[in-house]
């Protein structure tokens, strides 16, 4: 990420980190520079909501209540409107979550070619169960929907990067080289 | 090198360039030819534009096959509000990964798309809305957005034409509604993603309240070579009703799954077995689901048909997506449309009362039924709630949800029966 | 507006109509008769057509429509109760109970639910479903509404009215799907003076207001078509009374002055009245002491009292009086001479509907201050002062007389108490007359703008109370001023024989609706 981003795709930036810096300021340096450039690509201040509640994920880690309501202050949005919204996409964590997010696609693609078995292997090795985050903070694994790669079953994503052909056996390696 | 298999049999036009690492980036695609499309149709009057497009047939490539020209030619001309053009990149219909490849090896393709078709439209902003989840996806698109600002294929006065354009790309975050394109629309303006009533239609209030096209990256992709070569080039694959060639994305129990194009006069049957290499070895195929978890399923003996959008209607399904999903013997049928059920379940926006109760009705009575606790009223039950889902809410999703439970009892309910009978599954899963 | 419009004829049940163009079948059917059934629509709020229940069958459309967007097309035809259609309607009811906790015995919204309503309707005696129901909580969402997300259906009323009538969007969808809900921000309740308008257009028992809860079953509750006293804008309700009591008020629908909403103020403030230590029966002085005695010497001492006074009448009255019973008052004191009618008014900040601007909360928390004006009574800011002095006839009409000056009363040729309530400073009334509060009477109250609104009579009046402008006509009549009112229509009557301002009005024309005074009709027209 530099300064100089471009306008265009300074709002495309899906992005879930390994740090996470739950009290960080919304937003500063360049953060505040991709905010303003999000707002001149829409007609309106709302259109930039998704966007914008990306962008709090990225330097937050999660959308805490703290952040549903300042980035209400900065778009004039009611917290009660940014929570609805929030709250209707998947993507945005609406608790915190580990240092890792490891999603596994259980997608029918997936499923018919044992993607439950990935998962359970995640949860083993992880020692958590769906959703919840393991003791030591680094691990979050949930299950998801069709993830779109279903040629490539077992799909994996672990925070921005995305794992093709994920076996059960291949878990532990995959586990290992995260760190 | 293709990806992940290529097969002689292909006929590659929008996937020519897939798995070559060097069509990606904008030179490499000015080298193989890219953006001479762009030029010719900066040449031509905005109509004339459309009406190739028109001319050539193409169909709308996300699932509902909407001649793309006759949508752009609902587009108001007089030029009093602001026209958007939305790509619609939200691609998330199970079994469907056409689009993520055509953006991840041919961003530029996409781009080009996007561009003639907002010049035909009169558009002077388009919007890329992107499935968030494509977060690898995303990069490579942004890295071509911004090198067709640099090199002038964005902006201002584009190739001196004076035509301007912005493009802005959009992540979604999480809704497979937001592919519906009255939900893009809301999820576009900051809005929960859910389908809008029709009519009003996009092109009358779309994005902003003002008129809109949304394409998907498919159809926009089809667009370049179109323009540069004519409707009849196009014409020469497919049939009269289904001209040019189609993705399609083929996974679940094949020898080689992956994305093949083909002319849309292609038989079902061979691009199953020939091209995938049918199921693996020592297995039987089951059925195939030929256009996306939406979209009946086919028996074994029923995908003697052509690809095309008619042909496979007569067979009993839709070409849909495209996403074709094979399965064979060792599937527990009723797992696999349990886990249909579900996916639309978790993606109901819940709007209509018929989609966010029967949604979860029927994934709870299947998982009953796959536990071993079903009923034989069950088999009826779902049917009668199948009925009462489809067709009575805004959008498909409600019917997307039925459809898999209806045609699978249709076509396998001995399956049904035997969890029924048996208290659970026998299959050799 | 709808006179601009073509006409346009469409078949509904096998009934031919003509309906202005842009009508939905909803409001096409309304004008048959018909009333389809719906949830998330309702008459004052976008329509989102999202709860189903409304489709109908078109001939010639390939699936049901939703007949609340649905716009009528010349050569329509429309069957709201075709079996496709009662089967579409049959399948929205069992989605919606798949979920629904089913404690209509101890919810609010029993009897007056239209979930209870249709699924009674649509018949359907068996559950189908064998999966046990989804248990969800219930939370505060204001300080006195609670939101019970089992029964919630979902059909989103109370979020439209927050978005589009109160124009504050604090009430939202949370989560999506079977998992979507109604809630405020994370933990926190929100405030808003016309909050209480969602637990009204709750068609559930969803929101409910707590102060009504368990308090009373919709069907034990008496309905009175009434005009809130709360303040100037004067809102059309129903009263809820049960047992000599109001229980509650609901806005009663009207175009030209509420809409379908009311404010929270009113809804608090006025269910109160009748509470408190009540004045009974007539009382007269008899040397140091009140005495109580029937309405007819109760009358006589008046008329004979009134008959000996040497001085003129002055007057302190509560705006919240009615018209007639100023009017009477008024004429009984010009047979001693009026000189001068005071009162006061409560105010507090006004609170404007920002979706319907029409409506507020006015500055002024009183039903009549209007009607008193046109009646000649004087508004000041300490009615006292404007008795200073004064030896003559004093009249107190509804008036507590808190913050009276100690000596209030004293000195005066005749001191005449007319309230609802015992006040201690009634205490030195010459003759204490007991009145019925607003509910208790019916008559008519002059809104801020000149709109002149009719109330009924909800409830008994405790012990001998009697309107006032009965009894002061009696006494009118013993002093040789025609005859007695026989009803309060024939009080108004003369009232707008006499005053100009209401000429042309009658009791009957200005009926349920009101009707405005012909000065501020042709303002309006005007501005218009």
């Amino acid at each position: 990420m530099s300064d100089a981003m471009h306008p265009a795709i300074a709002g495309a930036q899906p992005s879930q980190r390994a740090e996470k810096r739950p009290e960080a300021p919304l937003f500063e340096g360049a953060y505040q520079d991709r905010f303003e450039k999000i707002l001149t690509r829409y007609p309106d201040k709302r259109a930039a909501l998704l966007p914008v509640l990306h962008l709090a994920q990225e330097v937050r880690g999660w959308v805490s209540p703290q952040t549903i309501r300042r980035v209400g202050e900065l778009l004039d949005l009611t917290p009660a409107y940014v929570r609805s919204v929030a709250s209707f996409y998947t993507m945005f964590n609406l608790r915190p979550v580990g240092k890792y997010l490891i999603q596994v696609c259980v997608g029918i693609g997936c499923d018919l070619c044992r993607a439950e078995e990935v998962a359970e292997k995640f949860l083993e090795l992880t020692r958590t169960r769906i959703g919840e985050t393991s003791e030591d903070g680094k691990y979050t694994v949930i299950e998801v929907e069709c993830l779109g790669a279903c040629a490539f079953p077992t799909v994996v994503q672990v925070n921005d990067k995305v794992y093709e052909n994920v076996k059960a056996e291949e878990v532990e390696g995959l586990l290992k080289e995260l760190d | 090198m293709a990806y992940p298999y290529e097969h002689p049999r292909e006929t590659r036009v929008l996937s020519k360039y897939f798995g070559d690492e060097d069509a990606i980036g904008i030179d490499g695609w000015i080298e193989r030819g890219g953006y001479k499309a762009l030029a010719k149709a900066l040449g031509m009057a905005q109509d004339a534009v459309t009406e190739v497009v028109k001319d050539s047939g193409l169909r709308g490539r996300g699932g509902a096959g909407f001649p793309a020209g006759l949508k752009w030619s609902f587009m108001p001309k007089d030029g009093k509000l602001p026209n958007y053009l939305a790509c619609n990149a939200d691609e998330s219909e199970p079994g469907t990964f056409k689009d993520r490849e055509l953006m991840r090896w041919t961003p530029h393709q996409v781009i080009e798309g996007i561009i003639i078709a907002s010049y035909a439209i009169r558009a002077q902003h388009a919007y890329i809305y992107i499935r968030g989840e494509f977060v690898d996806i995303v990069r490579v698109l942004n890295g071509a957005v911004v090198e067709a600002y640099e090199r002038g294929y964005l902006g201002e006065n584009i190739l001196g034409s004076g035509y301007g354009l912005d493009l802005t790309v959009h992540a979604g975050a999480g809704a497979y509604i937001a592919g519906e394109e009255t939900g893009l629309l809301n999820s576009l303006e900051g809005r929960r993603a859910e389908p809008r009533v029709k009519p009003p239609f996009p092109a009358q209030r779309g994005a902003f309240g003002m008129p809109t096209t949304v394409n998907n990256v498919e159809t926009l992709a089809s667009v370049p070579g179109i323009v540069e070569n004519g409707a009849d080039w196009y014409r020469q694959w497919g049939t009269e009703k289904s001209p040019g060639t189609k993705l399609f994305s083929c996974c679940g129990h094949l020898q080689r799954p992956g994305n093949y194009e083909v002319p849309l006069d292609f038989n079902l049957k061979e691009l199953v077995y020939d091209l995938c290499g049918g199921p693996p070895e020592g297995r039987e195929l089951l059925g195939v689901i030929p256009g996306g978890s939406s979209v009946p399923i086919l028996t074994a003996d029923e995908i003697d048909c052509d690809v095309s959008y008619e042909g496979i209607e007569a067979a009993g399904s839709f070409l849909g997506s495209g996403g074709l999903i094979a399965m064979d013997d060792s599937t527990c049928m009723v797992r696999a449309v349990r886990r249909m059920v579900e996916f639309y379940d978790h993606e109901s926006c819940g709007q209509c009362t018929p989609c966010r109760e029967g949604t979860s009705w029927l994934a709870k009575i299947l998982r009953r039924i796959e536990r071993g606790e079903g009923r034989e009223e069950d088999i009826p039950l779902l049917l009668d709630i199948g009925a009462n889902m489809a067709g009575k809410t805004i959008c498909p999703l409600s019917d997307s949800a039925a459809v898999p439970v209806v045609s699978s009892i249709q076509k396998f309910e001995d399956e049904y029966m035997g969890h029924i009978r048996d208290g659970g599954c026998t299959a050799k899963r | 507006m709808d006179n601009d419009r073509k006409l346009i004829n469409v078949t509904i049940d096998g009934i031919e109509v003509s309906v202005p163009e842009g009508k939905t079948i909803l409001e096409a059917a309304e004008r048959l008769g018909i009333v389809i059934p719906r949830y998330c629509y309702h008459p004052a709020l976008s329509a989102p057509a999202q709860c189903r229940m409304c489709l109908v069958e078109v001939e010639g459309a390939p699936k049901p429509l939703p007949s609340c967007v649905q716009q009528v097309q010349d050569g329509m035809v429309v069957s709201t109760d075709c079996a496709e259609a009662r089967k579409a309607r049959r399948g929205v009811i069992e989605f919606l109970l798949l979920n629904h906790p089913l404690d209509c015995p101890i919810c609010d919204a029993a009897g007056q639910c239209m979930l209870q309503d249709y699924a009674h309707e649509t018949g359907q005696l068996r559950r189908r479903a064998v999966e046990p129901t989804v248990v969800l909580g219930r939370d505060h969402v204001t300080s006195e509404i609670v939101y019970f997300a089992d029964r919630c259906i979902l059909c989103t009323r109370c979020v439209r009215f927050m978005e589009e009538i109160a124009e504050e969007p604090v009430l939202q969808v949370i989560q999506r799907g079977h998992k979507g809900y109604i809630d405020t921000m994370t933990d926190e309740l929100f405030e808003h003076p016309f909050s209480m308008n969602i637990v009204d257009v709750c068609p559930v028992g969803a929101l409910v207001n707590e102060d009504f809860l368990f308090k009373a079953r919709s069907w034990d509750l008496d309905q009175t078509a009434s005009i809130c006293p709360g303040c100037s804008q004067g809102c059309n309700v129903l009263l809820g009374t049960k047992e000599q009591r109001v229980v509650r008020l609901k806005p009663r629908p009207n175009p030209e002055v509420n809409s379908h909403w009311m404010c929270d103020y009113g809804r608090r403030e006025v269910v109160r009245w009748g509470a408190g230590i009540r004045a009974e029966v007539p009382m007269v002085r008899e040397s140091d002491r009140l005495v109580a005695i029937d309405w007819s010497r109760a009358l006589d001492a008046l008329v004979e009292a009134l008959s000996e006074a040497s001085g003129g009448a002055k007057a302190i009255v509560s705006p919240g009086a009615s018209n007639e019973s100023l009017f009477t008052l008024r004429s009984l004191m010009e047979r001693v001479g009026f000189e001068g009618g005071y009162f006061h008014v409560t105010t507090g900040s006004e609170q404007v509907l920002k979706g319907f601007p029409k409506l507020a909360l006015r500055e002024d928390r009183a039903a009549n201050a209007r009607g008193a004006e046109l009646l000649g009574f004087e508004r000041v800011d300490y009615v006292y002062g404007a008795l200073l002095g004064h030896r003559g006839v004093v009249f107190v009409l509804e008036e507590a007389l808190d913050g009276a000056p100690e000596d209030f009363g004293e000195g005066v040729e005749l001191f005449i108490y007319i309230g609802s309530h015992l006040s201690p400073a009634a205490g030195k009334a010459d003759i204490v007359l007991p009145c019925p509060i607003w509910a208790e009477m019916e008559g008519t109250f002059t809104n801020f703008e000149d709109r002149v609104q009719r109330f009924n009579q909800a409830l008994r009046p405790p012990g001998l109370a009697r309107p006032i402008w009965l009894s002061f006509s009696v006494a009118l009549a013993r002093l040789g001023a025609g005859e007695p009112f026989t009803s309060v229509a024939a009080a108004f009557g003369a009232l707008a024989e006499e005053l100009g301002v209401y000429s042309g009005l009658s009791y009957e024309r200005i009926g349920l609706n009101g009707a405005t005074t012909a000065a501020a009709g042709s303002a309006a027209a005007a501005r218009r």
